[in-house]
């Protein structure tokens, strides 16, 4: 437990950061991208931002959830409602709905007793019970028939910067949390919750910070995407679709890895739009072979390979150099 | 008074089929400590091999249910080497295992998708529809089929459990797998029998629900989570738990609409089955299994 | 520590130069020349849990294209022009339905949008035609809600959920008076957690509201889509001592609760489960002694076209293209939005969108459904209020239109003959 927080983030790393989100933020105007193409990035970004803060819970924690579509559908229908009530800004309300879904993932605080396969279970519990009781709950959510906001054409295409900035935040956290010392107890409480007690990592405390940390973003994102869809409905909100979908992008591009989920994601947007208009029939098979075959053959997933890649390619340009990385 | 019966019967007949649905999940549990997520693609498959059987040869699900069992073994034994065996063991296999099987079952869903379109099935015998009075009021003869079947599998598993040799190492097994391997037991074959043996458990639900409900490829989902709660309740792990659970959910599910919209009725399991998992993680009646 | 802060600085870089890579290979279309083909784009259900009935939307849309352009096309400004129709598989999703309509409008680029099918889809959908001004016709949402946002650009070609449930009130209604029902009548409601279950409850709802005491009802309550066991529901029902039942399902729902209906020995005056009830896949699976004087009501029944008119015309046509088979109202509107469409288009003279918008405003032209005329009247947030036909299931197979009188080719009997006196 020598290593420390780093006084600061490298500046290669910042700079390959800075000169990504710079691109992608000019990138509308410089490519002159069709409506089409930059709503397509737009969802990207509300997928990504999820992806990654379900990572937290999954992948640095090891808290498989399969419940995250409940948080997601909070968010959503809290900033819905608050737009529907009068005039509040856009950001304001996706902010509450967010801090909402945080709350509200402490509530599940007892579930975190639980590990593994208990804990998923229990998600699945908790989620399903959440999608029929905000069903049930007209006054809020508009009941089955959902909820519409009014179309806004102006606020879609700037979410395009709203999702990229919410994107660009949590990638950073992410960086953070990995290589802080934060990241280190969460990885021992991963590796061994009992264990990470005795050399004095409060695990309960961890666990609930993430969580909430979790519960937030994925709350916030909801809100972006009542926002960008317009109309929103309770059982494709809460669905466990939803929640698999979360589940599905993280581990196909790599669980526990920063640029796992944003890998995944990526391919879980270009996967639908592509191939289901092509080959409708087959993407939910090729989404559970894909589960398979990774799970069977690299873990790290799509982040794993490209780690691989990595590596190989630089054993071959620098022979032994490599062996002593700066840290 | 005559509400109470009717109220009860329903309670029972339930209780039969949830029963039905959780000894396959629950027996893969205990023995291999895996959570199948593929059940309820397996209930699903079990729902259309019944279907092909019936439509095509005109064989009745209830003769079918040897047929059944069988195939559906097969298709376990298949889903084992293939897969499940490369599963690291212990607390870290956990996820990958969900997540493994929960991919196994996307597969299934597509593949019977492709053979059988999405379009809604049924399966309709000459007794679909038919019941008996009883009570002043009527029972389904399926549904007591259905229960028939519910109540003499846990018989027949425990018979096969307690009585043969391959039963008995199964039970050895579950207890410590390091100390069979020691005294010469083949834990791969057992782990291999075991998970056969669920999702044959898995194919007979399957099969049954069949008689009651109309099925797509999507079916199975509903299944699964019924089960979960369940096994969840009893225990995961022990069979007798398993039935036992079974009859507690499907009274508590069935008497709700005394006092709840008939929509949430639904949503009850699923709270218990948190609460539960939380304050009884080892279930109402089971040992502890948590940590 | 050591490893993992190697991360390459570039990678970060590489991975958005990656996605807009991939994303700006979506082909932009080139800018409008002088058209030389009118293009139409719709989503449809195709797979997923709407598959079987996206499928019939689909055979419907595909007739009225083939029709027309068996013909040369569209007179758009005095040229025949030939019409195209691209269909992508929203697979039942609304994220789908919706991403999906972007791109055929902003990167297929299609001149105009006909409709998914089911509200849901619908609902999500149509914001796509109202951002981008282009008119959006659909066969396929029926919720009222749909129609309540003001909408511009968006047409329904079918009549809402809630007349549904108000037509059969009205056929009951007449039986009532004529002394066959009971009065007052008790109802037991049950109708799926749904938009279109919420509007069939609003229907019967509103409708014994204004009876005057005519109509009780007993039992109100709905359940989940895809509900497994209806037991202790039908039990309350069974305890409640109703006359009528009246329920709203869609089709697995309605084979599933049927089932248990008749195990459970239940019988009512009258039995109806909204929309559902003379499908042959229902009665395959049902048996046609345990469907005998079920009360559906429907948008469209191949049944108007006993008459002579366009509803007789139409039948046939589809009974020509796909091997004599009978089209159901899924067909029917999915064919009827599609005309609606081309009239305005033809109307219009042009491309235009605004100007089509304008014409199918305006349109009032004859149609093959129940009422003969089909307009989409502004008061109503552009949703066409056709009348629901009522169909009972006979036991000589047959399920003839029994109401409204001006449409019926048959005698309704109120009260069911199965049940015991």
């Amino acid at each position: 437990m020598s290593v420390s927080t780093p006084d600061l983030v490298p500046p290669r790393v910042a700079a390959g950061f800075a000169a990504g989100v710079v691109l992608l933020a000019v990138a509308p105007w410089a490519l002159d991208l069709s409506p089409y193409s930059h709503n397509l990035v737009t969802l990207a970004f509300l997928l990504i931002s999820g992806a990654v803060a379900w990572n937290w819970m999954g992948g640095f924690l090891g808290q498989i959830s399969f419940g995250h579509a409940a948080l997601f559908g909070l968010g959503g229908f809290v900033s819905a409602r608050l737009l529907l009530s009068g005039p509040v800004p856009a950001p304001l309300a996706w902010l509450v709905g967010g801090l909402v879904a945080g709350v509200f993932s402490l509530g599940a605080h007892p579930a975190l007793r639980l590990r593994g396969p208990y804990f998923s279970i229990a998600t699945i519990g908790l989620g399903e019970a959440v999608r029929l009781i905000f069903t049930y709950w007209e006054d809020f959510t508009g009941g089955a028939s959902g909820l519409s906001l009014p179309i806004d054409p102006d606020m879609k295409h700037q979410l395009y910067w709203w999702g990229l900035g919410l994107a660009a935040i949590v990638v950073a956290v992410s960086w953070l949390m990995r290589h802080s010392t934060f990241g280190l107890q969460l990885l021992a409480i991963k590796a061994d919750v009992d264990a990470a007690g005795d050399v004095g990592v409060s695990a309960t405390f961890y666990q609930d910070l993430v969580f909430v940390l979790s519960g937030a973003v994925v709350g916030v994102s909801g809100g972006l995407y009542a926002s960008y869809f317009s109309f929103i409905e309770p059982n494709d909100m809460f669905g466990f679709d939803r929640s698999i979908a979360f589940v599905l992008m993280t581990v196909i591009g790599g669980v526990g890895t920063i640029l796992g989920p944003v890998l995944g994601a990526i391919v879980f947007v270009l996967l639908r739009q592509y191939l289901l208009a092509s080959y409708p029939d087959l993407y939910l098979g090729l989404y559970g072979a894909l589960l398979i075959l990774i799970i069977l053959f690299e873990p790290l997933g799509m982040a794993g390979l490209l780690r691989r890649l990595g590596h190989l390619l630089r054993r071959r340009r620098v022979p032994a150099a490599a062996a002593g990385g700066t840290p | 008074m005559e509400r109470f019966i009717d109220l009860s019967l329903s309670a029972i007949m339930l209780a039969g089929l949830y029963a039905t649905m959780a000894y396959g999940l629950g027996l893969i549990y205990g023995v291999l400590r895996v959570v199948n997520l593929a059940h309820g693609g397996v209930i699903m498959a079990g729902a259309y091999l019944g279907w092909v059987l019936f439509e095509r040869w005109g064989i009745d699900p209830y003769l079918a249910l040897p047929l059944v069992i069988v195939a559906s073994f097969l298709l376990g034994i298949v889903m084992y080497r293939l897969l499940v065996r490369h599963l690291p063991r212990g607390p870290a296999g956990g996820p990958a295992s969900l997540l493994l099987l929960f991919g196994t079952w996307l597969v299934l869903r597509n593949v019977s998708y492709l053979l059988f379109t999405g379009n809604d099935q049924a399966i309709r015998t000459s007794y679909s529809t038919a019941s008996v009075p009883f009570l002043g009021t009527f029972v389904s003869v399926n549904r007591l089929g259905v229960l028939a079947v519910a109540v003499v599998l846990p018989i027949l598993l425990q018979l096969l459990l307690k009585k043969t040799y391959t039963g008995r190492a199964i039970r050895a097994v579950a207890q410590n797998a390091d100390s069979c391997t020691l005294v010469g037991v083949d834990v791969e074959r057992i782990y291999a029998l075991t998970f056969g043996l669920g999702t044959a458990l898995a194919g007979v639900a399957g099969l049954l629900s069949a008689t009651i409900f109309s099925f797509n490829p999507g079916f199975g989902s509903g299944e699964l989570l019924k089960s979960f709660v369940v096994v969840v309740l009893g225990g995961l792990g022990s069979i007798l738990g398993v039935g036992l659970a079974a009859f507690i959910l499907a009274v508590v599910e069935v008497f709700a609409i005394l006092v709840l919209p008939s929509y949430l009725t639904s949503a009850v399991g699923f709270v218990m089955l948190v609460f539960v998992l939380v304050l009884r993680p080892g279930g109402l009646f089971g040992q502890r299994v948590l940590g | 520590m050591r490893s993992r802060s190697t991360v390459p600085s570039s990678r970060p870089a590489l991975l958005s130069t990656l996605l807009l890579a991939l994303v700006a290979a979506v082909p932009r279309a080139a800018g409008a020349a002088a058209p030389t083909k009118v293009s139409i784009g719709a989503t449809l259900p195709l797979t997923g849990a709407e598959a079987r009935i996206g499928g019939f939307f689909k055979e419907g849309y595909d007739l009225a294209f083939e029709e027309v352009n068996k013909k040369g096309g569209l007179t758009v400004g005095g040229k025949k022009l030939p019409v195209t129709l691209s269909i992508l598989d929203d697979t039942s999703t609304q994220a789908t339905a919706v991403s999906l309509a972007d791109r055929l409008v902003n990167s297929d680029r299609v001149d105009f949008l006909l409709g998914t099918y089911a509200s849901h889809l619908v609902e999500a959908q149509s914001t796509i035609g109202e951002q981008n001004r282009i008119p959006y016709v659909n066969g396929g949402g029926g919720a009222t809600k749909i129609y309540r946002r003001g909408f511009k650009y968006l047409f329904g070609t079918i009549a809402p959920v809630e007349l549904l449930g108000t037509t059969l009130m009205s056929w009951i209604d007449v039986q009532q008076k004529a002394g066959k029902l009971p009065k007052p009548a008790k109802i037991a409601l049950l109708w799926e957690n749904t938009a279109h279950g919420k509007d069939f409850r609003k229907g019967v709802s509103d409708f014994v509201a204004k009876s005057g005491g005519a109509y009780q009802i007993s039992v109100d309550e709905s359940f989940p889509l895809d509900g497994k066991d209806f037991s202790a529901l039908l039990g309350k029902v069974k305890a409640a001592g109703v006359d009528l039942f009246l329920a709203d399902a869609h089709l697995p729902d309605y084979i599933t609760m049927h089932r248990q209906y008749v195990a459970a020995g239940l019988c009512h005056k009258v039995v109806s489960y909204g929309a559902r009830g003379s499908e042959k896949g229902a009665i395959d699976a049902l048996g046609q002694e345990n469907v005998n004087y079920i009360v559906s009501g429907v948008w469209w029944s191949a049944e108007l076209g006993k008459k002579p008119g366009l509803a007789k015309a139409f039948v046939e046509l589809f009974g020509a293209r796909y091997g004599g088979r009978k089209p159901e109202w899924f067909q029917a509107l999915a064919y009827e939005s599609a005309r609606a469409l081309f009239t305005a288009i033809e109307q219009a003279g042009t491309l235009d969108r605004e100007a089509v918008r304008a014409k199918l405003a305006a349109l009032k032209i004859p149609s093959l459904l129940p009422g003969g005329t089909l307009e989409y009247p502004a008061a109503m947030g552009q949703q066409a209020q056709n009348p629901f036909v009522l169909q009972q299931n006979l036991p000589d197979r047959t399920s003839p239109i029994i109401y409204p009188p001006d449409s019926a080719t048959g005698t309704g009997v109120a009260v069911n003959p199965r049940c015991p006196k």
